[in-house]
């Protein structure tokens, strides 16, 4: 073994910094949501859960949350499927102009996404225009299917990486139909990386400013309605809001590490 | 693997189709609208359709517009190196010495960086400000009042920006570092290398194309910053999406919101189809 030195120290204390650096501005918001005082400047003068209360009987956050939901939901559901559907045409075949395929499919995560939502904004103006609507949800959905859709397709893309197909094969020479394969053998053993990229598109799209912000017209979502909340004038309502939607997002996070524990252990297994 | 099919099969359909709808329709379409209507006019608010270069020939020839763009290119550069320099030693760290706890740390990170950016940049704020935590706990420590008053100002910006995208460049360094294959280095250590001289020589270059890829991707998505600049920077320093926004939403010019959009956009593809060759190159002469 060699000696330890500087490095060693250095390397694991480049971790600790970095984590600190990432947790700075959610540790800031939990403390200040628990703060008594309505300025939210440091020290914080004693605790009480006044502003959750105000959060709560705040007409426009239940809105907001109702607008977020369906609005991730349906993404979510959509941009899976999708995603599934991208996977199999990256990973599983080989065809003419594939290539071009997969850039089409990967090119959104390439882009701000201030200006994705900017430049389909003009295309949903147009056709609002000639359907008599104006952009709303309706628009706000396909904004972030297009935009999450190439990270579920990454997402499912690794797990379908080493995928053995022996296992359809053999499951077809036991007289499986195709139908039976795919959703008895295939999707079962893609489970773990379509179980990821669900998780992860409802937190991508939960969390989503820009796109929202250019896209949803006067409805408001989560992060748009702390977003013009904070431009007025801050209030410890804020701080009481991240802190009532960091804990299901941190409880999906460990359920989808737990899972793709376990498939590991499985497969070591195996 | 992979087994050649052909166009007219099922399976290929059932799954192209509907993707090439999507993003043909909501993507491409959206992208050749822009272009087209970047070469329009707006007069009282409304759009002309004129098919002249006027548009192009103010964000040209404009100071105002290079100087932002300039801004947004020089900031976009810093925030790359800083990234890249922060994500080295931490990805370098996750793969070859924190084996137990490099699961951990990952789904620390992914959970900061799905959370809502809107509430993260507003817990910078508060963290920064100068009756914040920051100056509250230098103040304390006998720093006296307002110690660090970096809020509102270009540097909060950068704090911001790499705050956000640093966890591109940590994933995508951790990812190529983690397929080095191990005999490689333990090969260099037997012939006697240094510690140093190993990194340097086996795998930092077998890395590259992780780097290279990390960089482009921080680099692209660093010039649609948005949120940091009018937050944290406090407007003081405005960046090219705030311009767009701003062409967009406060004086109604389409046709210039969409110029300088493209301009962006065909920033970004240039460095992506550089460097993403560059990327490839160096992958390939890596693994012969």
């Amino acid at each position: 073994m060699r000696k330890r030195g500087l490095i060693d120290f250095l390397l694991p204390a480049s971790v600790v910094v970095v984590l600190v650096f990432f947790y700075i501005p959610i540790a800031t918001l939990v403390l200040f949501s628990f703060t008594s005082s309505r300025f939210l400047s440091w020290p914080i003068p004693g605790f009480s859960l006044r502003w959750y209360g105000e959060l709560l009987a705040d007409r426009n956050f239940w809105a907001a949350l109702t607008n977020s939901a369906v609005l991730a939901a349906v993404a979510t559901v959509l941009a899976t499927t999708l995603g599934i559907l991208g996977a199999f045409a990256w990973m599983r075949w080989r065809f003419r102009c594939q290539r071009a395929f997969q850039v089409l499919t990967f090119a959104p995560l390439l882009f701000p996404q201030l200006l994705l939502g900017v430049v389909m904004l003009l295309w949903f103006s147009v056709l609002a225009g000639w359907l008599n609507t104006s952009p709303g949800l309706w628009s706000a959905v396909i904004g972030h299917v297009v935009y999450i859709t190439p990270f579920a397709i990454v997402i499912v893309s690794v797990q379908m990486y080493g995928f053995d197909t022996s296992l359809e094969q053999a499951a077809e020479d036991a007289g499986a139909s195709r139908w039976q394969v795919l959703s008895q053998v295939t999707l079962p053993l893609l489970w773990p990386g379509i179980f990821s990229a669900l998780i992860f598109a409802f937190l991508l799209s939960w969390g989503n400013f820009y796109i929202t912000y250019s896209l949803s017209g006067s409805a408001r979502t989560l992060p748009t309605y702390v977003f013009s909340g904070i431009a007025v004038g801050s209030s410890p309502i804020y701080p009481a809001l991240a802190t009532l939607t960091f804990a299901p997002a941190l409880v999906l996070i460990v359920i989808v590490d737990v899972m793709r524990r376990r498939a590991a252990r499985r497969r070591a297994g195996a | 693997m992979a087994e050649p099919r052909s166009w007219r099969d099922g399976a290929v359909r059932l799954t192209t189709l509907p993707l090439i709808a999507i993003f043909g329709a909501f993507f491409l379409v959206p992208l050749v609208m822009t272009a087209v209507l970047s070469f329009q006019g707006t007069q009282y608010y409304r759009l002309v359709w004129t098919w002249d270069l006027k548009i192009w020939r103010d964000v040209f020839s404009q100071w105002h517009y290079w100087s932002i763009m300039l801004r947004t290119l020089s900031m976009a550069c810093i925030c790359t190196a800083l990234c890249i320099l922060i994500a080295l030693p931490v990805a370098y760290a996750l793969v070859t010495r924190l084996k137990d706890w490099a699961d951990h740390v990952t789904l620390l990170i992914v959970f900061a960086f799905l959370t809502d950016a809107v509430l993260k940049t507003f817990g910078w704020v508060l963290f920064l400000d100068r009756s914040g935590v920051l100056n509250g706990m230098l103040e304390g420590l006998g720093f006296g009042k307002a110690a660090l008053d970096v809020l509102f100002s270009p540097f909060a910006t950068m704090i911001g920006m790499v705050y956000s995208l640093l966890p591109y460049a940590i994933f995508t360094i951790a990812l190529s570092m983690a397929r080095i294959d191990r005999d490689l280095v333990l090969a260099a250590y037997d012939s006697g290398a240094s510690r140093w001289r190993t990194l340097r020589e086996v795998t930092l270059p077998l890395a590259r194309p992780g780097i290279v890829a990390g960089a482009v991707l921080v680099f692209v998505l660093s010039l649609g910053v948005f949120l940091e600049p009018r937050v944290m920077g406090g407007g003081t320093s405005p960046m090219a999406a705030e311009l767009i926004r701003q062409s967009f939403e406060t004086r109604v010019n389409w046709p210039l919101g969409a110029a300088l959009t493209l301009v962006v956009i065909v920033i970004g593809a240039l460095s992506l189809a550089l460097f993403g060759g560059l990327a490839l190159g160096a992958g390939r002469r890596a693994r012969a």
